[in-house]
């Protein structure tokens, strides 16, 4: 028996794409008469629809793409975690090549032709799975080293090549997502602690970077310097709070008169908060939130270590772009280049948060019900002689094969959870 | 139980929970701090090109229009070569290379090198594809009949804001400059509002003032001038009935398209801003004031063979020795003596009372602008010799406009009018957002003006001082006057500078323009009938045959109405 996918989290996603659109369009189709000029000299005629087009062409991409992610069968994703981790740092490798477009001073993009796609989002999600699948694997340990020292090193190795790039955003995000995912699989405190205090003095060097000095002096006051690096938070609290309770209309942003620098991508969300006011931007922080929670407690019903972490996973990953990206453009962290998921125009990242929704919705199909992938068998040890003690298969119930997280799989009669630590029953495999 | 779960759900939860009051706090209790700021740097205060309206004469002839212009800018942060670029441009323009050099490299970012050009030469300038150099499209006033009725009309400066006459009486009409001032724009200065592209028009004005009029009017004071060798003459003619201002000009005058190369001199309106002592148009108002009075009938007589009269202490002559004059020979004749015996007998609280009654002193309320009242002594100041004087219309100081106002007190049967230069004020899809109703205030009874009008009548006939001033075919009333000019020096009255004048009105039983005559200094001859008399005649004679206006024997007395498109 097929459940249904759980359709909370596709009209959450649906619908934020649908504002992303509708935002795009806003802050797009009023074309600056001085691009017209400069599109006019090439020949070329600028039209309003423009952005539109090539943001509704990625949907139709990333429609095509979460369907493969609703159907892929979730074996064959754990198999392909790693691979799928070699491929996007092949990727990213090759923002260095010729295939690299650079862009701001950075080399953030590669060309996929007609577009260009940005390898850093691919990151996200195939950390994500990797992790998902790394931490479900039967040998990890959350009080062993090594299980806390190889995502740390892999999620080092990729940092190591944004900070070349450079992309201190997705710096700060990747490292971001691994650690909670972490300290979500139950990994020593003092491990993330020790993490911590290594870190530290590479991210002080870091933002100590004079460019990236002078985005933290502006974050701290922005009204310092109006015209200059506090610029773009200006212009965006200017956005936010113009639009008042009930905003200044749709399609009536003044803002995106090319007063708020990258309005169409990490800043749109001032310019839904100009258009549809504190009603509309509180309306997607709280999609975001549904998002999330739905996502989370999809997780919480998952009875396989491996859906149990990507799900949650891939809500944190979702949830975490959100929140930072509000917390930029109003203004509460330093300004970084973090796109709103599903929000922003931008190819990369709505191609991938779009397939990790079907990833969540895939994993939805198999909440409520107990673990479906291939038979399962629980030893015992007796005689030294291990024996299968039972067998689980799909149905949930008190007393049947159950896998309890940080333990494995484990017969479970309606037992308190102390008797259960102390009972005989073996992790699988060892 | 493991509680990382429920521990990073509610950091994550919180995480929204802080931006939520986050966007409170901007949103909601800012919102009136971002909304300002944001309205002073979206919206720009931008002078959005408005064509004024368009000035008519009451005809529906085009005294003032717009012509589109093109100024060109120039931003020195973009200019390239600043040397080579001043040399290529003083090359289409005419200024000096060194005075475009330092346009060319100010600090501003802004800067006019040249306002208002024709199309055509700023499209030379725009085919050299200069950096740094910008072109704004902007609206001037011409007035294609250059010089006429200039000072009525007035002019504008650069940038369209009335400076004089109707242009400066009328600009809030004209310009409609307070309306949509703030344009739309965006950050790099583009201006994006859809009005800023529409044009806005001001509202037209239909004038009272009628061309062919102004011209003969403007004309024939000019030879005036020329011919007596004057040192300015001024004259209007005027509905007496409605107050409609017909035509009105000063002489000597400017070319209204370069009002900065005119002088302070060419570009008063005397009519109604040069006070000067009216002489004897102004026993007028001795004499309306007597019969209103019922002090005196036209047959009463006064004794003038003296020659002279002592008023307090003061000696005043006639011009000629009289005999013994009726009062309506007084008024003919202009004796002075006769006219101080009526004032006596009036006494000083009357003769005040009509002087103020007639509208001296005061503003006649004429809708052009820099109209003074005149001068009029309050009664307590009046000095012992002060009736006398004022009975020859001296020691007092009045406008043009005033006198002529006067006489159409017995031009329309005892009313004072207000006089207007504007008749309607039409918005720019030719409807009428105003019209001036004329006002009138009846300070005389009809029995007065009817025998004043008998006499004013013989003026121009044999006996009288202004028999020059009589037009063939129809019958002229009036008065003439000549006035001593003082002597800014002596304080004194001059012996050879005076002010000549006649004032009157045609065809004199049924008035169809009242009209005044004022030559400053002529040289020669002084006596307003043999300086100003003649000068009406000729403009009465031309304005009649204008106006299809049929001589006073004619059987065609009933077809006067034919007219009535100009008098209504």
């Amino acid at each position: 028996m097929t459940q249904r996918y759980d359709r909370v989290i596709l009209l959450t996603a649906v619908l934020l794409i649908l504002i992303g659109l509708m935002a795009v369009y806003s802050s797009t189709s009023v074309i600056s008469p001085d691009v017209v000029k400069k599109y006019r000299e090439k020949g070329i005629e600028a039209s309003q629809f423009d952005f539109i087009r090539r943001q509704m062409f990625t949907v139709f991409l990333g429609i095509v793409s979460m369907f493969a992610a609703y159907k892929i069968r979730l074996e064959y994703l754990k198999r392909l975690a790693v691979p799928l981790l070699i491929v996007s740092l092949f990727c990213l490798l090759l923002v260095f090549t010729k295939l690299g477009i650079s862009g701001g001073g950075a080399k953030r993009w590669i060309k996929v032709w007609p577009s260009t796609f940005q390898p850093s989002e691919l990151v996200k999600l195939t950390m994500v799975v990797f992790l998902a699948w790394f931490i479900s694997r039967t040998g990890y340990g959350k009080n062993k080293f090594l299980s806390f020292a190889v995502p740390v090193a892999i999620m080092g190795v990729f940092q190591g090549i944004f900070i070349m790039q450079p992309d201190f955003g997705a710096v700060m995000s990747l490292g971001l997502l691994t650690i909670l995912i972490l300290f979500l699989s139950g990994t020593r405190l003092r491990y993330l602690l020790s993490l911590g205090i290594v870190g530290l003095p590479v991210i002080v060097k870091l933002i100590l970077e004079p460019y990236r000095w002078k985005r933290v002096l502006a974050f701290l006051d922005p009204w310092k310097d109006p015209q200059g690096s506090g610029f773009q938070l200006v212009q965006s609290f200017i956005a936010l709070g113009s639009g008042g309770f009930e905003g200044v209309g749709l399609g009536e942003s003044k803002q995106k008169l090319s007063f708020l620098p990258e309005v169409h991508t990490d800043f749109i969300f001032s310019l839904i908060g100009e258009e549809l006011g504190f009603i509309g931007a509180t309306a997607v922080v709280f999609l975001f939130l549904v998002l999330f929670m739905k996502g989370v407690s999809i997780a919480k019903k998952m009875s396989d270590p491996f859906s149990y972490y990507l799900c949650f996973g891939i809500s944190i990953m979702i949830a975490i772009q959100a929140v930072v990206n509000f917390a930029v453009v109003t203004g509460m962290v330093p300004t970084k280049g973090l796109p709103l998921p599903f929000v922003s125009y931008g190819g990369s990242s709505l191609i991938v948060n779009m397939t990790a929704i079907g990833l969540l919705l895939n994993v939805s199909k198999t909440a409520g019900r107990s673990w479906s992938g291939p038979k399962v068998y629980e030893y015992a040890k007796l005689n030294n002689e291990s024996r299968i003690i039972s067998s689980g298969h799909q149905r949930q119930e008190p007393g049947a094969l159950k896998w309890q997280r940080g333990y494995g799989y484990r017969w479970c009669q309606n037992q308190r959870r102390k008797d259960l630590q102390q009972s005989e029953t073996l992790n699988f495999g060892r | 139980m493991n509680k990382r779960p429920l521990i990073l759900t509610v950091a994550v939860v919180f995480g929204f929970f802080a931006i939520a009051l986050r966007l409170v706090d901007i949103m909601l209790l800012n919102h009136e701090r971002f909304s300002e700021k944001a309205r002073v740097q979206q919206l720009k205060k931008e002078p959005i090109p408005v064509k004024r309206g368009i000035i008519f004469d009451r005809r529906g002839r085009e005294l003032a229009i717009n012509l589109d212009t093109e100024s060109i800018y120039c931003d020195p942060f973009d200019i390239k070569g600043p040397n080579d670029t001043a040399n290529i441009l003083s090359g289409v323009i005419t200024q000096n290379s060194d005075v475009i050099l330092t346009k060319l490299t100010g600090d501003k970012r802004f800067n006019w090198i040249e306002r208002k050009l024709a199309v055509q030469s700023t499209q030379k300038i725009r085919d050299l594809k200069l950096n740094g150099i910008g072109f704004v499209p902007e609206v001037k006033r011409y007035y294609p009949k250059g010089e006429l009725a200039s000072q009525v009309i007035g002019y504008v400066d650069i940038d369209n804001n009335g400076l004089e006459g109707i242009e400066q009486r009328y600009d809030k009409y004209l310009g409609v400059r307070n309306e949509k001032t703030r344009v739309l724009r965006d950050a790099k200065g583009n201006i994006l509002s859809d009005g800023f592209n529409k044009e806005i028009r001001g509202n037209n004005l239909v004038l009272t003032i009628d061309e062919g009029l102004q011209y003969i009017l403007e004309k024939n004071i000019e030879d005036a001038v020329l011919r007596w060798r004057a040192a300015s003459a001024t004259a209007i003619i005027m509905n007496p009935h409605t107050g409609e201002i017909l035509a009105m000009a000063s002489i000597p005058t400017f070319d209204l398209n370069k009002p900065s190369e005119a002088s302070a001199h060419q570009r008063r309106n005397r009519a109604v801003t040069d006070c000067y002592e009216p002489g004897s148009t102004f026993k007028i108002i001795i004499g309306s004031a007597a019969l209103e009075e019922g002090i005196v009938s036209p047959e009463k007589k006064y004794d003038c063979s003296a020659g002279y009269i002592e008023v307090g202490g003061r000696r005043i002559k006639d011009a000629h020795r009289h005999g013994v004059l009726a009062f309506r020979e007084v008024i003919q004749k202009s004796s002075n003596v006769g006219s101080i015996k009526i004032g006596l007998s009036l006494g000083k609280e009357k003769v005040y009372e009509y002087i103020r009654r007639f509208g001296f002193g005061e503003k006649s309320g004429i809708d052009l602008a820099g109209e003074v009242s005149g001068l009029v002594r309050p009664l307590e100041r009046w000095s012992g010799m002060s009736i006398g004087s004022i009975s020859i219309g001296q020691e007092i100081a009045v406008t043009p406009l005033q006198v002529l106002r006067a006489y159409s007190v017995i031009a329309n049967g005892g009313f004072l009018v207000k006089p207007h230069v504007v008749s309607e004020i039409r918005s720019p899809d030719g409807s009428v957002l105003f019209k001036t109703i004329p006002e009138q205030k009846r300070i005389l009874s009809e029995k007065t003006v009817n025998t004043f009008r008998e006499i004013l009548k013989t003026v121009t006939e044999d006996g009288g001082t202004a028999t020059g001033a009589a037009v063939e075919g129809n019958q002229v009333a009036g008065k003439t006057g000549t006035a001593q000019l003082m002597d800014t020096k002596t304080k004194r009255y001059s012996k050879d500078k005076f002010v000549s004048s006649f004032v009157g009105f045609v065809p004199a039983d049924n008035p169809k323009m009242a009209m005044i005559v004022v030559v400053h200094e002529p040289k020669g001859q002084i006596y307003g009938g043999v300086v100003a008399g003649p000068v009406f005649k000729k403009i009465a004679s031309e304005s009649l045959s204008y106006l299809n206006i049929p001589r006073d024997d004619s059987e065609e007395k009933g077809l006067l109405l034919v007219s009535g498109k100009v008098y209504q």
